[in-house]
């Protein structure tokens, strides 16, 4: 039988051995055992304040909101659970209240993974590893909340509850699901499972529980996405919820979160986001700090290019949103022979490591300096 | 929301999409399957809509 926690009194009395720890039967104690990145809420490239939103939308590195029919705040926000070593949360503030979701409406705060990051859980086979998620969580609301793990390869859901019981109090939760021997996941870099809070449900998506036994068939339709959800989180505009220290790891017991040093959870979360600015500053602003640039001529088009390498191999060849040194979207600036100015800013020779940048210059003109920011999201 | 798409071209060849969003952020996106952006496009080609096609001459 595994071995869920090293614990003083497990060595002491021998519940541990020296075999044990030689065999892999010591469960969670191997490092990056969580499968969620940036769990800490600590990494948040876009921006620390994001207001007015909607459907779609990332904000924190990694976390983005799912679903149709709320409007909403989302901060980076120092509000923490004491004593726990955590420096950020992530708070989701309603800012438009929607007292009576209509069928198809839904909230979900999700985070994506890819398939060949889940191989060893073994799903689809007769040794699927349990899943075990913890995180920290404190709203005004208090009642039955609901998770969602969907597996995006074999369009199945396994539904989970947790009960916030004291309003405006930090509490740890833990939920425990069995794996799904009957479908795996895909061997690749895109995109095979989701893991979902949910907030609020109109009735496609709530009113049974079949997912709360077993992984289940899922369509947009499928009522027990959201088993037993209790609460309409985006009933009212006072509404807040606060969450940290979120973990998925394989087994069937939690253990404490992982904290990983800033720069490599950084770097794991610049596989699917990255830019050329400084850390705190928003893309789009008028900096010439980080700015891509490079000096030579300009080809028979009126083009001049320049490669950047990435920080990190990224998942796919990502999208390129480019920045003039003004601020100004799809632009890049030039300097030629005396005059400067903006010009059309596309990507070519896009790859997982770097993309050629090239800016319009005009045709004609020995381009003496070409300068950019860009942003690169290769996302889920 | 994707307002606009135009094929982009380079040293006449169609490399990527320039993709203009509703907030006025425009972007270029590779043609790339795995990417989403790319997925999202064929998704809003699929919807009807139409992309700007200017070839250079």
């Amino acid at each position: 039988m595994a071995i869920d926690k090293i614990t003083t009194a497990a060595i002491t009395d021998g519940t541990i051995t020296s075999s044990d720890l030689a065999s892999g039967a010591v469960q969670n104690q191997s490092a990056f055992k969580n499968i969620i990145i940036n769990g800490s809420m600590d990494i948040s490239q876009r921006g620390t304040s994001f207001t007015s939103v909607t459907a779609n939308t990332y904000t924190l590195d990694r976390w983005l909101t799912s679903g149709t029919g709320y409007t909403l705040t989302i901060t980076q926000d120092t509000d923490v659970p004491t004593g726990q070593g955590f420096a950020k949360s992530n708070k989701l503030q309603v800012t438009s209240a929607n007292t009576s979701p209509s069928a198809g409406e839904s909230l979900q705060y999700q985070t994506r993974f890819e398939g060949q990051m889940l191989q060893y859980l073994k799903f689809g086979t007769s040794s699927a590893e349990s899943l075990t998620l913890s995180f920290w969580v404190k709203s005004n609301l208090t009642g039955v909340y609901c998770t969602e793990f969907q597996n995006d390869d074999n369009d199945k859901t396994r539904g989970a509850n947790f009960t916030i019981s004291s309003a405006d109090t930090w509490e740890k939760k833990t939920i425990t699901i069995s794996g799904d021997t009957a479908s795996g996941f895909t061997n690749d870099n895109n995109r095979s499972m989701r893991l979902s809070f949910g907030l609020m449900s109109g009735s496609n998506t709530t009113g049974t529980n079949a997912s709360i036994a077993n992984w289940v068939t899922r369509s947009s339709n499928t009522t027990s996405i959201f088993p037993n959800l209790g609460v309409n989180f985006c009933s009212s505009t006072s509404n807040y919820i606060n969450i940290v220290g979120v973990q998925l790891e394989a087994g069937t017991s939690a253990s404490d979160f992982e904290f990983l040093p800033t720069d490599v959870n950084l770097t794991r979360c610049q596989r699917y986001y990255q830019k050329s600015y400084d850390l705190g500053t928003a893309p789009g602003t008028a900096t010439d700090n980080g700015v891509g640039w490079t000096s030579g001529s300009g080809d028979s088009n009126g083009n001049a290019a320049f490669l950047p390498p990435f920080k990190t191999t990224m998942r796919a060849a990502p999208t390129v949103t480019g920045y003039a040194r003004d601020g100004t979207s799809g632009q890049g600036s030039y300097f030629r022979n005396g005059a400067s100015g903006n010009g059309t800013l596309a990507a070519h020779m896009y790859g997982q490591n770097s993309a050629s940048i090239y800016i319009g210059t005009g045709s004609g003109w020995s381009t003496s300096v070409i300068a950019a920011h860009y942003v690169l999201v290769s996302e889920l | 929301m994707i307002s606009t798409v135009e094929k982009s071209y380079f040293m006449g060849e169609f490399k990527s999409y320039r993709v203009t969003y509703d907030n006025g952020i425009v972007s270029s996106v590779p043609l790339d399957p795995d990417n989403t952006d790319y997925q999202a496009i064929q998704q809003w080609i699929s919807e009807g809509n139409t992309v700007i096609d200017n070839p250079p001459e």
